[in-house]
């Protein structure tokens, strides 16, 4: 049993009481005085020379107080590796995509933007567009982009040696291709940016962010102005997944629009641009060709994956690397030859998503299902053989301490009695299991690491300021349940500040599953710090060692003599006036190998912890639609151990909906760079009666040496592996390995089809033999 | 998304409304529920000088039961006909097809008959914003010359993808056009011109006031089945309305009615007559109908309503089938 | 086109506004009014963030002229808690976990109250089909779901009904 006062128990957020009153606010909700409204210029062209652009009307136009083109700029060409700057925020000389931004308008209403926007007249002179990256590869026609040979974004090459002599020993070798089109992000919120030059001409900008570290660097370095006065500020944010990570072009033009007329500017993005111009998913085709042992052992493995990476790098060499690092966290290969290329199309740039890789983790385990079905072995019998062990390395040399991988299989088996219904089941009613791991955190150089500071008010109540932002998951309870924790005040106590770039210190960001583990983990060694001067004090008011003390319910008292005890207030009050400051920081920074870097030394230590996830699902298909049915899913997590379960479920839930769900029914359809469903209409989001009626959530806690209280990651490995079983349990139902993602009615009835005619084809060659 | 600008009208009454219809014609555009009209506003599919507003109009607000008809007025809710016994009971498809609408909890109380009718028909190359459609050639429907969704189409394949017509159809509904010197009494299907770019028969100053459901002979049952990828607020990407009178278990005369196929929904002439004098426990004939359904059906479909084409077509048979077994009351 | 002052009656009160005619009623209500808890999501009535009540129905406010809700009692998510008090819907949200980002919550919130209203003890069939128009990217709706379930019928078996004592 854990003593814990708040860290284990089911802690309704404190940030909900305002988001169920409405009172919360949004970046689109903000209403500065005297703001302008900012509309910004798209190209309707995927692939086109700017050959001149006359702004002189919209200009003219009353009511119309700033436009901005690439001249207005400094030209900075931003990306988020020195090797991938490729992108410049407001075009000049070429666009690459539809949705590439050519210019920006500030005007007094709406109307009056949308007005101009139609009365800058840009003169293009368009070039061949390639939308296929194949073929991309293959273009002897334009660059995409002139420095970047066969239109090839990011390679990443990993070959651990043996590959070649393992597939020679192998008993049994499969080679097969998967694919999948991009899925989308959808957040709740559409991008939304506020920006306004104060009275000492700092740049304020509010907008949905993913780090607001990682929003004032750019900007600094485009405005050419230190970072002390960009202003990054802290904003409720309707939900990222990976899609508000990096700086958007929007974030400067906005900027530059309220520089120039000295205003506040609000651009709000509509849905559609929230799809073409924030970020994708990228789309796929990986081949995995694998070898084993009689047993299902896997002795060497070779996987290659094209990824669609669209106009611009993004988080490119990220997005190339994680699908692989997944894979080799969660299964032991004895031997392993990686080559992930992104290849550059004249389509929407694409970022890091909740599954990383649909067709890659789908393909992993599809595959060993395939191969568990040739061996006469059940899915998880083969699961079992390859998990990964705690303190086993990786392939690239990552070591993993806390591993629970085979318990969270095991429990999900049990509870969803996986075994009795394993080929027991009737005809088009399935059932499938995948498992996959996350990293927590990567190596991010000068900002791996978080820090925090606490502050003690006279009244006993503490300010905790941090660089975590929330997006939605839950990042603010989180902290505030730790410093609470820590300090032996209520939640109510605490009041936060955080992810915002001038009060608070640099921080890794939402987007890698590590605000836990290292920003919650600062804020941690911030608190005991802090705890460590008001023990001093009160030790010597209660006459004991400081080490005798513990604190809970804004008290501080001897740990073997509960009685013995002093509030937290009077501690802080004697405190100050014994010249004694109550407030201290605190900061964590994961031991990673800072030289391992993405495409040049994809080796060492990662990041300190990974989870490890099951999902299993069972299914009932319509043999004459192609429809699926989820009856039921069971997700299973190592989560290290579970801080709030309350959330955490939520995770495990909302993973189930975006990575398992979504694999039915989510992707882009496309005509000549055109999104044909950028819309909410189009692009089919599952809605309460598309989920499962029952989700079983399981948290397993291995307890993590390194994470704050053993805490690792929440949620991630449910969602790939939600998507796989998924696919897994549909494959089950219809009896045919499905090999293209997402799973569609179409597909799942063309499959049905062709097994019908195979079965029939072959039921006539027996009738003939006999 | 910004609404484009308008001038609103609000008559007081039909009579009012009628006049201002005759008087602005085309540059009027009817708003009962909005759920059509304005996102297609905001898309700038349309930009209309007026809009007129049936707020007023409680009077088109009814479902009337006499003696060899039940009229419904143009203005009842999709939630109305749902809640309605007489069409439970009597005109099951119409209830059924109502009940898919949109999300039952929102639109339904927005959304009416007559606007639910009068949809416009749709494609996913049009239904697009002004940006989505620019820098590329307007296409038909957006009065150009091109078609994206049919190499070489010579004309606006758009696809009507209304739920209640393919119902309404299928059981015989007339409807009641008024205009200000007075009014004409149609059948529904002849509402439909089968024309992408124009779809509706109706004239700029007509206003749609009344559908007409016949009392049927015999014993009558009738139902609606529609396929989407999404639980609700989809469009149905197929679907089928039928009506089974028979008489001692004995088919007297079907009709089978095709949606979300053709520029309109498509009474199936052949495949209902196969039907005739057929049992009503005849699982055979009904395929027989609804493949003669489906081929009938295939020649009109363009693929431009999300999914393949194959497999609307494939799921037109099915859906057919669903209708004509769950009407003859043999649901598996 | 001329812009024309009408009443608008939210959450009880009424609000004099000068609005043009294609104003629809979510732009009246954020940036007029600065009831902001209604959310533009889709801007075309499919994602529900915009839901507000008319005359106790849920409707999408983004679809809506302004000047069709005159003389309309309007509800917006500001006008559940009745002051501080929050209704036992919100503090079931709450409770249940069922926010995360809070951009759906609002609209899911005016759904699920226009449910209740009619229907106190829903069982969870009712309750997915009842906000069936609104889309969550975030929660999965499993906790939305057992929110609205439990918000006036409190289950034994939930370890979130009765942890507020």
């Amino acid at each position: 049993m854990s003593d814990y006062n708040l860290i284990g128990k089911r802690m309704p957020r404190v940030d909900s009481r305002s988001k169920v009153t409405g009172k919360v606010r949004f970046t689109a909700d903000l209403n500065l005085p005297g703001m302008l409204v900012g509309k910004v210029k798209r190209s309707p062209y995927a692939h086109a020379r700017i050959v001149k652009i006359d702004t002189s009307k919209a200009k003219a136009l009353p009511g119309v107080k700033a436009v901005v083109t690439g001249e207005d700029t400094e030209g900075v060409k931003w990306g988020v590796f020195a090797y991938t700057r490729d992108q410049q925020f407001i075009q000049m000389e070429k666009v690459r995509y539809i949705g590439d931004e050519v210019a920006g308008v500030a005007a007094v209403d709406e109307e009056t933007a949308l007005k101009a926007l139609d009365l800058i007249e840009v003169e293009y002179e368009e070039l061949p567009a390639v939308f296929d990256p194949l073929e991309a590869m293959a273009s002897k026609g334009p660059l995409i982009h002139d420095d970047f040979p066969d239109n090839i974004n990011v390679h990443v090459n990993i070959d651990t040696g043996s590959v070649d002599e393992n597939f020679e020993k192998s008993h049994y070798i499969r080679e097969d291709t998967f694919v999948a089109a991009e899925e989308s992000y959808f957040q709740a919120e559409p991008y939304a940016v506020v920006a306004r030059f104060d009275e000492e001409d700092c740049l304020e900008v509010w907008m949905p962010n993913g780090g607001p570290h990682m929003k004032s660097k750019p900007l600094s370095n485009a405005f050419k102005i230190p970072l002390h006065k960009v202003k990054v500020k802290k904003i409720a944010i309707g939900g990222a997944f990976g899609g508000r990570s990096e700086i958007c072009p929007v974030d400067y033009i906005c900027a530059l629009l309220a520089k120039r007329t000295k205003a506040p500017v609000k651009i709000q993005f509509t849905r559609e641009e929230n799809t073409i111009a924030t970020r994708q998913g990228h789309s796929m085709i990986v081949t995995h060709k694998t070898g084993v042992d009689k047993e299902g052992q896997v002795l060497a493995r070779e996987t290659t994956c094209y990824m669609d990476g669209g106009a611009y790098s993004s988080t490119g060499p990220i997005a190339t690397s994680v699908p692989f690092l997944s894979m080799e966290q969660a299964y032991r290969m004895g031997s392993v030859r990686y080559n992930g290329y992104r290849i550059y199309t004249n389509k929407p740039i694409r970022g890091m998503i909740r599954v990383h890789g649909r067709a890659f983790a789908c393909g992993v385990d599809t595959q060993l299902d395939m191969i568990a079905d040739h061996l006469s072995i059940d899915p998880v019998e083969i699961r079992l053989k390859n998990s990964r062990q705690p303190g086993e390395y990786t392939s690239t040399k990552s070591q993993v301490s806390s591993c629970a991988m085979d318990e969270t299989i095991l429990k999900a088996v049990e509870k969803s009695k996986f075994k009795e219904k394993w080929g027991k089941l009737p005809a088009y009613h399935g059932i499938g299991i995948g498992t996959n791991s996350v990293q927590t955190g990567f190596p991010m150089g000068i900002r791996g690491g978080s820090q925090a500071f606490i502050k003690f008010n006279e009244d006993g109540e503490a300010t905790v300021m941090s660089g975590v932002v929330d997006n939605g998951q839950g990042n603010d309870n989180m902290l505030v349940q730790i410093a609470a924790e820590e300090l032996g005040l209520l939640p109510e106590d605490i009041h936060l500040v955080s992810a915002d770039t001038e009060t608070t210190s640099s921080d890794p960001g939402s987007y890698s599953q590590v605000s836990t583990f290292v920003g919650g983990q600062a804020v941690q060694v911030a608190a005991k710090n802090c705890k460590k001067r008001l023990f001093d004090v009160a030790a010597k008011i209660l006459k004991v060692e400081p080490d005798t003390l513990a604190a809970k319910n804004r008290m501080i008292y001897v740990k073997d003599d509960p009685e013995k005890s002093i509030p937290i207030k009077k501690v802080v009050r004697i405190a100050l006036l014994n010249f004694t400051s109550v407030n201290a920081q605190g900061g964590y920074w994961p031991k990673v190998d800072m030289k391992r870097e993405w495409v040049s030394n994809p080796f060492g230590q990662m990041c300190e912890a990974f989870s490890f996830g099951t999902t299993i699902i069972e299914v009932k298909v319509d043999p004459d639609t192609g429809q699926v049915e989820v009856l039921e899913a069971t997700a299973v997590q190592d989560v290290g151990k579970a801080l709030n379960p309350l959330v955490l479920e939520g995770q495990f839930e909302g993973s189930i909906a975006m990575g398992g769900q979504a694999n039915l029914t989510e992707y882009h359809d496309w005509k000549d760079g055109r999104v044909l469903n950028p819309t909410m209409l189009e692009y089919k989001l599952p809605l309460a009666c598309d989920m499962p009626p029952k989700i079983n959530n399981i948290i397993v806690e291995s307890v993590d040496p390194k994470g704050p209280y053993g805490a690792k990651e929440a949620g991630m490995s449910i969602a790939m592996s939600a998507a796989q079983a998924y696919a897994a349990a549909v494959s089950n139902a219809i009896g045919v390995y499905l090999d293209s993602y997402p799973l569609t009615p179409d597909k799942i009835l063309a499959a049905i089809k062709k097994k019908q005619e195979e079965e029939a084809k072959q039921g006539a060659k027996k009738a003939r033999v006999n | 998304m910004r609404l484009p600008r308008f001038e609103y009208l609000e008559p007081d009454d039909l009579t009012q409304a009628l006049d201002m219809l005759a008087s602005h014609k085309e540059d009027v555009k009817i708003i009962a529920g909005g759920t059509d009209l304005l996102v297609r506003m905001k898309n700038q599919l349309l930009t209309p000088a007026f809009v007129m507003s049936m707020k007023q109009l409680s009077g088109l607000s009814y479902i009337k039961n006499h003696d060899d008809t039940l009229t419904i007025g143009a203005k009842t809710t999709l939630a109305d006909i749902v809640d309605s016994d007489d069409i439970q009971e009597g005109y099951t498809a119409l209830a059924q097809a109502a009940e898919r609408v949109g999300a039952e909890t929102i639109q339904h109380h927005r959304g009416t008959i007559s606007g639910n009718i009068l949809q416009d028909t749709r494609c996913i190359h049009y239904n697009q914003s002004r940006f989505h459609r620019s820098g590329r050639q307007p296409c038909h429907k957006d009065g150009g010359k091109i078609c994206y969704a049919r190499d070489e189409g010579d004309r606006c394949y758009s696809t009507y993808q209304g739920d209640m017509a393919p119902a309404l159809i299928a059981l015989e509904a007339k409807v009641v056009l008024s205009k200000k010197d007075g009014k004409r009494t149609i059948n529904l299907s002849d509402l439909f011109t089968s024309d992408g770019f124009h779809p509706f028969s109706i004239e700029p100053d007509e206003l749609l006031t009344e559908i007409i459901l016949p009392k049927q002979k015999n014993n009558s049952k009738s139902a609606y089945q529609r396929l989407s990828y999404r639980s609700a607020i989809d469009y149905p990407i197929t679907s089928a309305g039928v009506m089974i009178n028979s008489k001692a278990e004995k088919i007297k005369k079907a009709r089978i009615v095709v949606g979300s196929m053709s520029r309109a929904p498509l009474f199936m002439v052949k495949a209902s007559e196969t039907l005739a004098e057929k049992s009503l426990t005849d699982i055979d004939a009904f395929k027989e109908a609804a493949g003669i359904a489906m081929d009938n059906a295939g020649t009109f479909a363009v693929h431009n309503a999300g999914s393949t084409l194959e497999y609307r077509c494939d799921m037109t048979f099915v859906m057919v089938l669903k209708a004509l077994e769950q009407a003859a009351g043999i649901e598996k | 086109m001329e812009k024309i002052t009408i009443t608008l009656n939210v959450n009880n009160e009424s609000h004099e506004v000068l609005v043009a005619p294609n104003d629809t009623l979510l732009e009246v209500l954020r940036d007029q009014l600065d009831f902001t808890g209604s959310k533009e999501s889709c801007g075309e009535g499919v994602c529900g963030s915009c839901t507000v009540h008319m005359d106790g129905k849920p409707v999408r406010a983004c679809l809506t002229l302004a000047l069709e809700a005159e003389n309309i009692e309007i509800k917006t998510v500001e006008g559940l808690a009745n002051g501080d008090e929050l209704s036992p819907l919100q503090q079931s949200f709450i409770d249940h976990g069922a926010v995360q980002c809070g951009f759906c919550t609002p609209g899911m919130l005016m759904s699920a109250d226009a449910l209740l209203n009619n229907n106190r003890q829903p069982d969870e069939a009712t309750v997915r089909k009842a906000i069936s128009g609104n889309i969550c990217r975030c929660t999965g709706y499993a906790k939305i779901v057992h929110a609205v379930a439990h918000a006036h019928n409190p289950h034994q078996g939930c370890c979130d009904c009765n942890h507020k004592e």
